[in-house]
């Protein structure tokens, strides 16, 4: 179950930036420890047969880069567009996976993403990391769901 | 330039549509992301925000009867697609007027509205072309 919620995601996210960044250069691994100086982490509420949240977390860098790709434009900072533009990514990736998992009989919603801080202590069913690595940086997804009972 | 060639599904009637929506997106962000500041840039920011939602509302109102005209079997599906974009624009326009013109708003909207295009375009417009090419209809335009 783990291995499958994980691999919709890394799909997911692969599917996403080939679409709409025109990257397929992409590569997947668990992440352990995944640092970066400065990041945003986006949070995606998922309620129904699974619930919890999934975080996205985008370092600065691959923010700006992601937001540079699709715009053709000059951004320097992450403000309240640069958020809002990978939020919106994170809400598409999130409704992929949903689309994803109702073909395996999970029926989810999401929720609308918020910006958060990772809450390390509380357990869940699954619970597991990725860190997708792109030649425009890397992006970490944090997993942490629960089977409703 | 916000257009990208691989953006391009292969209908002629679609595709110049998508092109002219770029434009009418691309111009309203090119004044959002200008250096000016806020009290300076707001009245032309309102003014192409409006050129540009109604130029969405017309865009999504073709797609849709072209979809119908192809018979496109994800029509429905598509149309509440375009039915929550449309909600949330007004919405949006909404509590921006009730913020009295916030830039925060305005930004928040922007990189929402941005990705949202792509990936509409680049995603979902996409299943329109392949049933259209599919069923040898893609040069139909009206
Ligand atoms: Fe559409």
């Amino acid at each position: 179950m783990v291995d499958k919620i994980y691999r919709t995601f890394v799909d997911a996210t692969q599917n996403v930036f080939n679409l709409m960044l025109n990257i397929s250069d992409i590569s997947d691994h668990p992440a352990e420890n995944f640092n970066c100086d400065s990041e945003i982490d986006i949070a995606i509420g998922v309620i129904g047969d699974l619930q919890g949240e999934v975080v996205y977390r985008f370092p600065a860098s691959t923010s700006i880069n992601m937001v540079k790709l699709m715009s053709g434009m000059q951004f320097d900072e992450v403000d309240a567009f640069v958020t809002s533009a990978i939020s919106e990514i994170a809400n598409i990736i999130s409704g992929n996976v949903l689309t994803a998992l109702s073909g395996s009989d999970l029926t989810c919603d999401i929720l609308p993403p918020v910006q958060t801080k990772i809450d390390e202590q509380k357990e869940y069913d699954i619970k597991t990391s990725c860190c997708i690595s792109t030649t425009i940086g890397a992006i970490c997804l944090e997993i942490r769901l629960n089977k409703a009972a | 330039m916000l257009w990208r060639d691989n953006y391009e599904l292969g209908v002629p009637v679609i595709d110049a549509q998508h092109k002219e929506l770029f434009r009418r997106v691309e111009s309203f962000l090119q004044v959002l992301r200008s250096a000016d500041n806020w009290e300076e840039k707001v009245n032309k920011i309102n003014e192409t925000l409006d050129f540009m939602k109604m130029y969405v509302v017309e865009h999504f109102r073709d797609e849709e009867e072209y979809q119908k005209s192809i018979g496109y079997p994800g029509y429905e599906k598509h149309k509440q697609l375009h039915i929550g974009m449309v909600e949330y624009v007004q919405e949006f326009c909404k509590q921006y007027e009730e913020s009295n013109n916030s830039e925060q708003l305005m930004q928040q909207f922007g990189g929402r509205l941005l990705a949202w295009l792509i990936n509409h375009v680049a995603a979902e417009d996409q299943r329109i072309a392949d049933y259209a090419i599919k069923k040898g209809m893609s040069g139909n335009g009206r």
